[in-house]
């Protein structure tokens, strides 16, 4: 078991009403797994995700992760938790705009205190994986938009982390750019076994996952 | 991770070129400004600090009260020095200080004044003025023995070496040269080129045993360890054993290392003194590089929604807060630096016009590792100042509000930030203000009436033979044509240089010790000077032979004594009977920015030092002269002909406060400009956060003038608060400075008028510069921004 949301509920107040976000989630996710989250707009995917990669709170509930309860923990072990298991792709890439192709993915590496020449061989290595070595000068207004998220995928992967959080990771991208994308993800998933949970609104990338959760007004159905 | 940090730094600067430009102007600017006050303010607390011994100095000053009043003053009277050293062990050493003086060295076919004085031979003992050549402990031992410093003996001697060399000096008698000192640096507040021993001053018969004549300064070095307020309550009854008439005058130590900057009393209190301009312009100093500072910081946090993403992004990639601040730091430390870079080149640039308009001869010691040690301190203290509330801002953005999009897009104009606004322009209101005001007082005090016609006129020192020949300098000045007229007098018309409380008159009241100034004159004093006569007439000696003995008062004087016919009235002074001739306009001596005190002028029984001479304006100026140089030669060829201008001498008075005045003038203009450097870029971030809706308004049909007001309400309404709060305070501190000043102005409210519409008029201007290119814009481009 990766992770485990039990009875999770979110809400903000608004002019003395309680409006809900996230109401009684349950869901378990198992290492390996390619989940697609799909919903209307406005049906609480992004939050779930936030919540899940403990970049959100939540107000009711438990949350489950490797055995470590997530609601009782401090914001520090928590932010040390997500750093170590979790990486990000957006639907808008969120680059850096000042830092290279190599740079954007040598930065999470910096955080994580890997040694110069550690990072110097994990970059090299991600940009051959990706076919991006001769862009890896380049800075992201430089590349097109489906090269931009494969960098985006690549920094979310270049720690190694056990899942991978993805916000609609096709939502900026043509069809041919978002096929290939979500090959990726299958292939990742498949051969090196990492856990993915995504949020999209085509059926078609969603068939690439093996569950599929559906949301409304912040509950599963 | 440092180097990543200034990597993201330096693009970011690239990147953003107004934005960087915008502060790294304001900030060098500011650092430049501010460095420049230091070095002043540091050279003016360093006065005087070299002298060795400066703990134990003192300087002995009188006190005494008359009529509720309390005056302190720092001249005393030549026994004074002898009987301390005689009656209180506690003295290590003392030396009086004779007034400076000019006088003339000659050697060989060299002639050259220099200025100089008497002193008791401790003199360099005590205070830290080393000697090149000779003995501390006996150059000034033999009577005519004189010191002289290094500059001064090349001037004399050239090459040679001056120890042992015979100068006559005012073409009276003949010193040895026994010492060179080195040259006295402009730190301190004596400026000697050479010393005589005081025995020579009793030699000549002008030392006298008289406690009436306080004249000279005395000092004293107490020994180590005295307890300085036991020694004080011993000391202060000094006189009643010796000083027969005033024996209830006190007798105090002032510590001579606050003459310079101390040193003024009103009513017995000290009141400061130099120390107050100095405190007023380190304030000043400290609140332009604070405003500086806020530029930063507004610029830095209202360009937030730039950064945010990038905060957003580094915190999901694992960046903790303490990183991102260290990061935005590192950001301002690095601006600030390049910041300091150029301000050093800035004030090495401005140094010299800096150093004339203070008149002091400061320097950036580049050398010195201390300079580069505060320099460095000061930088990073600065980005510190700066940086930290954009980097505690900037750092706590939520990653999930700010890449999920729904950042709200902040207005650029929140509380923090209109706070610091508000801020820098009460600053700059309460500076437009004082300069104003400082400009005001100035020209009142430069257009008062002077009652003496100041122009053409010009006054020598009677030196030499000029006092024998007098009359016949006089009479071929007159006949040659380029003088119209000719008087001799004891002081310059500028200045009093005597006074004294002891004129007695019929019906004066016992008590009354308000103190009237004597002008001496010869013959012709009101038509010389230009004087205003009231009633009664000008000395004439050849037709009224008594006029010797006669007096004009001016008005106050006339008014203090009270006569109702003053004309031929009798007062006395200095034993003689004075006969009233004539009263003048009261005219402007000393200080013109004080009330004019009461003065007699007497007539040619006194002595003399100067002699006036009013130029004849037909002939030009330098033909005047020319005639004048050739008559004095003539009369007097020991020395060389000098003369003063009195309008250039009455000018000179104003210098403290013309400085004063442009230090003011500048800082304010150096303000205004930071300060709308700030709202320029704050402008344009508001114009670009709301460029969507300038552009929805335009296709709704909205005119460039609307939208321009509807930008620049939000500023102008700042700078009114502003307004409201800078009035109080630049009232509150100029009624305080104008105190200083018995010839004052009123404040008026139109100053505010002035100083609030112009600031207004300044911050429209640098916002609506921004607004109207934002209104002006195509709304079809920035509705596409989105
Ligand atoms: N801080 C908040 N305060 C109030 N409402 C919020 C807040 N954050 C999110 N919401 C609301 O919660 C709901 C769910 O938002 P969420 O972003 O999760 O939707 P989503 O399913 O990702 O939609 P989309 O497909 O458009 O991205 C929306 O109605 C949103 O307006
Ligand atoms: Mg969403």
């Amino acid at each position: 078991m990766l992770l485990q949301l039990k009875n999770i509920f979110k809400w903000v107040n608004s002019g003395g009403q309680r409006i809900f976000l996230l109401k009684d989630i349950n869901l378990e996710v198992a290492e390996g797994e390619f989940i697609s989250v799909m919903g209307p707009s406005g049906s609480g995917k992004s939050t779930l995700l936030n919540v899940i990669g403990m970049l959100d709170t939540f107000d009711e509930g438990e949350y489950n992760f490797l055995d470590e309860s997530v609601h009782t923990l401090k914001e520090k072990h928590r932010s040390n938790l997500y750093k170590e298991y979790i990486g990000f792709v957006f639907q808008s890439y969120h680059l850096l705009d000042d830092l290279t192709v190599q740079e954007n993915l040598e930065m999470p590496l910096l955080y994580k205190k890997f040694k110069g020449s550690e990072r110097k061989a994990m970059v090299a290595d991600m940009l051959d994986r990706f076919n991006i070595v001769g862009k890896k000068d380049l800075f992201p207004a430089q590349l097109s938009g489906g090269q931009q998220q494969l960098v985006g995928v690549a920094r979310a992967l270049i720690a190694n982390p056990k899942l991978i959080l993805a916000d609609e990771p096709t939502g900026n991208l043509n069809s041919q750019q978002s096929e290939e994308i979500m090959e990726l993800f299958k292939k990742l998933n498949q051969e090196e076994g990492v856990t993915i949970i995504q949020v999209t609104h085509s059926e078609k990338n969603a068939a690439y996952g093996s569950r599929i959760i559906n949301l409304l007004d912040g509950r599963k159905v | 991770m440092i180097k990543n940090y200034l990597k993201i730094a330096w693009r970011n600067l690239i990147r953003n070129r107004s934005f960087s430009f915008l502060n790294i102007l304001g900030l060098s600017i500011g650092l430049a400004m501010t460095t420049l006050i230091v070095l002043w303010v540091n050279y003016e607390l360093g006065f005087d600090r070299f002298h060795e011994k400066i703990d134990r100095l003192y300087e002995v000053n009188n006190q005494y009260e008359i009529e509720g009043e309390i005056w302190t003053w720092n001249s005393t009277p030549k026994p004074m020095a002898p009987t301390i050293k005689k009656d209180y062990p506690e003295i290590e050493k003392v030396s009086r200080y004779f007034y400076d003086n000019s006088y003339l060295f000659a050697w060989n076919d060299q002639k050259i004044k220099a200025t100089g004085t008497m002193v008791d031979p401790d003199f360099l003992d005590m205070f830290s003025f080393p000697l090149i050549q000779g003995d501390v402990n006996s150059v000034l031992n033999d009577v005519n023995s004189v010191v002289i410093t290094e500059s001064f003996s090349e001037k004399l001697f050239g090459n040679q070496d001056p120890i042992g060399k015979m100068v006559k000096i005012d073409n009276r008698d003949i010193f040895k040269v026994t010492g060179i000192l080195k040259d006295v640096p402009p730190n301190t507040h004596f400026s000697f080129e050479f010393l005589i021993p005081w025995s020579y001053l009793t030699q000549q018969g002008w030392d006298d045993k008289n406690w009436g004549n306080n004249s000279v300064a005395t000092y004293v070095l107490l020994k180590e360890n005295t307890d300085i307020d036991t020694f004080s309550n011993k000391i202060v009854s000094l006189r009643e054993n010796y000083d027969k008439d005033t024996p209830d005058i006190k007798t105090l130590l002032y510590p001579y290392s606050k003459t310079y900057l101390y040193g003024e009393f009103e009513n017995g209190v000290e009141m400061g003194g130099r120390i107050e301009l100095i405190r007023m312009f380190g304030f000043i100093a400290i609140i332009i590089l604070i405003i500086a500072c806020i530029n930063f910081m507004n610029l830095s946090t209202a360009r937030s929604e730039k950064r945010s993403k990038e905060v957003g992004v580094r915190k999901v990639l694992g960046a903790p807060r303490k990183s991102l601040i260290g990061q935005f730091v590192g950001e301002s430390v690095l601006i600030t630096f390049i910041s300091a870079t150029f301000a050093i080149i800035l004030v090495l640039l401005l140094l010299p016009s800096f150093n004339n308009l203070v008149e002091r001869p400061l320097s950036l010691n580049m050398a010195s590792i201390g300079f580069w040690m505060v320099a460095i301190g000061v930088t990073i203290f600065t980005g510190l100042l700066a940086g930290s509330y954009p980097a505690l801002y900037l750092s706590g953005f939520k990653p999930s509000s700010v890449l999920r999009g729904t950042f709200k897009k902040v207005d650029a104009m929140v509380t923090p930030r209109k706070v610091l606004v508000i801020l820098q322009f009460s600053v700059a209101i309460v500076l437009i203000t004082a300069s104003l005001i400082i400009t005001q007082q100035l020209h009142k005090v430069q257009n008062r009436q002077l009652a003496y016609a100041k122009n053409n006129l010009i006054y020598s020192s009677l030196e030499g033979d000029m006092e024998k020949n007098y009359d016949l300098i006089k009479t071929e000045l007159l006949e040659s044509g380029a003088f119209t007229s000719v008087t001799k007098t004891n002081s310059p018309i500028t200045e009093s240089w005597s006074n004294t409380w002891g004129f007695e008159w019929e019906g004066k009241n016992g008590q009354d010790k308000t103190i009237i100034h004597r002008l001496i004159s010869d013959d012709g004093v009101v038509n010389t000077m230009g004087l205003e006569l009231i009633e009664g007439r000008d000395f004439d000696l050849q037709k009224y032979p008594t006029d010797s003995t006669a007096a004009i008062l001016n008005q106050s004087a006339l008014e203090l004594m009270g006569f109702e016919d003053p004309i031929g009235k009798k007062i006395k002074d200095n034993g003689i009977d004075w006969h009233i001739i004539g009263v003048i306009k009261d005219f402007v001596y000393n200080s013109p920015f004080q009330k004019i005190e009461p003065m007699v002028i007497e007539g040619a029984k006194g002595w003399f030092n100067v002699i006036h001479m009013r130029m004849n304006p037909e002939v030009n100026t330098a033909q005047n002269l020319a005639v004048a140089e050739r008559i004095f030669n003539k009369y007097n060829p020991e020395y060389p002909f000098n003369y003063e201008f009195v309008d250039a001498a009455y000018a000179k008075k104003f210098n403290d406060q013309r400085t004063t005045g442009k230090l003011a003038n500048i800082f304010t203009l150096l303000t205004i400009f930071i300060s709308c450097l700030g709202l320029f870029g704050l402008a344009s971030y508001v114009a670009e956060n709301r460029i969507k809706e300038i552009g929805v308004r335009k296709v709704l049909g909205a005119s460039v003038g609307t939208i321009t007001g509807l930008l620049s309400k939000d500023f102008l309404k700042l700078v009114f608060v502003s307004i409201l709060i800078a009035i109080p305070v630049s009232w509150y501190f100029m009624s305080n400075w104008l105190e200083e000043f018995a010839f004052r102005i009123d404040i008026s409210w139109w100053v505010y008028l002035i100083s609030g519409g112009l600031t207004l008029i300044v911050a429209f201007v640098t916002v609506s510069f921004q607004a109207i290119k934002a209104a002006r814009a195509n709304p079809i481009k920035s509705l596409r921004t989105e």
